[in-house]
């Protein structure tokens, strides 16, 4: 087997993989939004509400990135929107893993007619264009932090219910868990005390997948009017920024670059870390995907 | 494989039903009268007139099963509803924005499974090389990006500095274009959101069509052809890439989900006159009924792009005409 595996290039032998440097690049990157985010009042120049300067004004000493259609301060702006941004995208991934690590749990422990109807379930939510649900959602709800939060969050546990069901299959099989019930333990006991502790590793790295994804899902609901427009996040900047037309002037090198520039940096980021925590973690990923 | 076929059919129609009781059941769920959302924000602009037709057109003066009946009566026939802000009937809108649509979203999942399909199998070919990490690390890049975002760019860059392409729009207002004049000017006006969707569609296929090759490649009959002598080309071409090219089909499936809400945001960017286009307008104008009749189509076109993915599934894979 071994040579049939080198000669397809596979590795012959398997070790728990360390984080890797691509891991790595995507916890630095996250590190220092994070950062950003907790220290925005002491970080940013001015106070991103407040009309500090002349409108349109080009990047200075002042405004590193100028300011705005009402003379607010990009650069402040941005600052503060890491708040935003990370929050909603945490939140909204907490939520789904949630939904998600419930579902597959009890999907892959159970199985029989409750799997089949929540897997049903999943196939669902996979199916709808989730985008125009949820700007559906958000249009009645109206535009408010939460409701972003709730409707993101809401539809994005189908892939984390997924592999966590199948996490769950893999566990229960393993001669603990057999034992575990052989000796008559409940259900409730059995899932607390010996399912859930080799799924929540999984469910970590599917929460980072999730937040990357949370993110950009959070920008592009901001960026069609739907973000709280009390809470500007990096989405709504460029909502902004697309409504004055700052694309067909000068201004959309320090007015659109800078907000996609951090949009991209937060999804990468949490993507490399969730891919390689993923593949330190799932060991039938091993070698498959990734920066092989 | 008949199985198949009615639970695939269940699904769809479950999909289908949720879809009609939602947009039944949230403008009647929302505080406040029904009428605003039924007619949206204008209602207070209504004439008499019109408040009958209203009336008379959701039967709000029955009980809700009565209402919900009428609804289903409605939609069965194709009737989608009127739209107060514009003074048209929404079905005559819908018919006029969804070419625009399928015709972007068709072409860009066309363009996208080609290069994904290549790209995803050099890359795995050469696994571990320099340009499988490039490609990976591009591809990595044009998931993460927002959309809208790289329409933006692209638009300043292109329209707006180089000139090369107009700046939005589907086709030159006012000028009367014919024949081969015609299609240029469309051309032109479609490569910008073409290529904004292409880009943020390829890396979803690309990384299937990788892990799926590395699949293969790992198979036997891989090592039983080389062994036998069988050209390196060949093998790439005949025995490595049809096998996997079955999940991809499937993933082609879940991307137009994916694909037509990208489509949402890219036609926003662009002022293009598609569905997506319509949502966001419904969406600013506050004008309901658009937004929900908007909604039911694109989710009817997807389900119906599925039903023709499930048909043509057996074609690819003779396994699932056994089953």
């Amino acid at each position: 087997m071994s040579t049939l595996a080198a000669a397809a290039g596979l590795p012959a032998v398997r070790r728990r993989p360390a984080l890797g440097a691509a891991g790595w690049a995507g916890v630095l990157v996250l590190a220092a939004l994070v950062v950003m985010a907790l220290f925005a009042p002491s970080l940013s120049p001015h106070d991103p509400e407040e009309t500090v300067g002349d409108p349109f004004q080009p990047p200075s000493r002042a405004h590193w990135l100028g300011t705005n259609d009402i003379g607010q301060d990009i650069a402040s702006e941005l600052i503060h929107g890491a708040r935003i941004s990370l929050t909603i995208g945490f939140l909204a991934a907490a939520i789904a893993v949630g939904i998600g690590t419930a579902v597959g749990v009890v999907a892959g422990y159970f199985g029989g007619w409750t799997e089949a109807t929540l897997m049903r379930a999943v196939d669902l939510v996979l199916v709808v264009p989730f985008l125009p649900l949820m700007i559906l959602l958000a249009a009645y709800l109206g535009p408010s932090f939460w409701n972003i939060i709730i409707v993101i969050g809401a539809l994005v546990w189908a892939r984390p219910a997924r592999v966590i069901r199948a996490q769950v299959l893999a566990v229960k099989a393993l001669d603990y868990v057999e034992a575990a019930c052989a000796i008559g333990c409940r259900h409730g006991r059995v899932i607390v005390r010996h399912i859930l502790p080799s799924v929540l590793p999984l469910a970590l790295a599917q929460f980072i997948l999730a937040a990357s994804n949370a993110i950009l899902i959070e920008a592009s609901l901001s960026f069609l009017g739907l973000g709280d427009p009390t809470a500007k996040s990096w989405g709504t900047v460029l909502y902004y920024a697309q409504a004055r037309n700052a694309f067909l002037s000068g201004a959309w090198v320090w007015w659109v670059i800078p907000p996609g520039v951090l949009i991209t940096a937060a999804t990468l980021g949490f993507a490399f870390t969730g891919f390689a925590l993923e593949e330190v973690l799932n060991p039938r990923m091993r070698g498959r995907r990734g920066a092989g | 494989m008949w199985r198949f076929v009615a639970g695939r059919g269940a699904q769809y129609l479950l999909v289908l039903c949720l879809t009609v009781i939602l947009n039944f059941g949230l403008p009647r769920m929302m505080p406040g009268s029904p009428m605003v959302f039924l007619a949206g924000e204008d209602v207070g602009f209504l004439t008499p007139e019109q408040r009958a037709q209203l009336y008379a057109l959701y039967g709000l003066d029955q009980p809700q099963w009565r209402q919900f009946v009428t609804y289903v009566g409605n939609l069965a026939r194709g009737q989608l509803g009127y739209s107060f802000q514009r003074g048209r009937p929404i079905g005559e809108i819908v018919r006029e924005r969804l070419p625009w649509t399928l015709g972007l979203v068709g072409t860009s999942l066309v363009l996208a499974t080609f290069l994904g399909v290549a790209l995803g199998a050099v890359s795995a070919w050469r696994r571990g090389s320099a340009l499988d990490l490039g490609t990976l690390g591009v591809a990595m890049f044009f998931e993460s990006v927002p959309s809208f975002w790289l329409g933006m760019i692209f638009i300043a860059v292109f329209a707006a500095h180089l000139g090369w392409f107009p700046i939005f729009g589907a086709g030159t207002a006012g000028a009367a274009f014919e024949g081969w004049g015609l299609v240029v000017d469309r051309a032109r006006h479609l490569a910008l959101p073409l290529a904004t969707l292409t880009l943020i569609t390829v890396p979803g296929m690309l990384l299937i069509m990788r892990y799926a090759m590395l699949g293969v490649l790992g198979e036997q009959y891989i090592a039983t052809a080389r062994a036998k002598g069988v050209p390196e080309g060949r093998v790439l071409r005949r025995h490595a890439v049809r096998n996997a090219l079955l999940p991809v089909a499937t993933v082609f499936m879940l991307n137009l989900g994916f694909v037509v809400s990208g489509a949402t945001v890219v036609e926003t960017v662009f002022s293009y006159p598609g569905l997506g286009r319509l949502l966001y307008e419904a969406v600013l104008n506050r004008d309901y009924p658009v937004l929900q009749s908007t909604f039911f189509i694109i989710t009817v076109s997807v389900i119906a792009a599925n039903v023709a993915a499930d048909l043509l599934y057996p074609l690819i894979d003779p396994r699932v005409r056994r089953r």
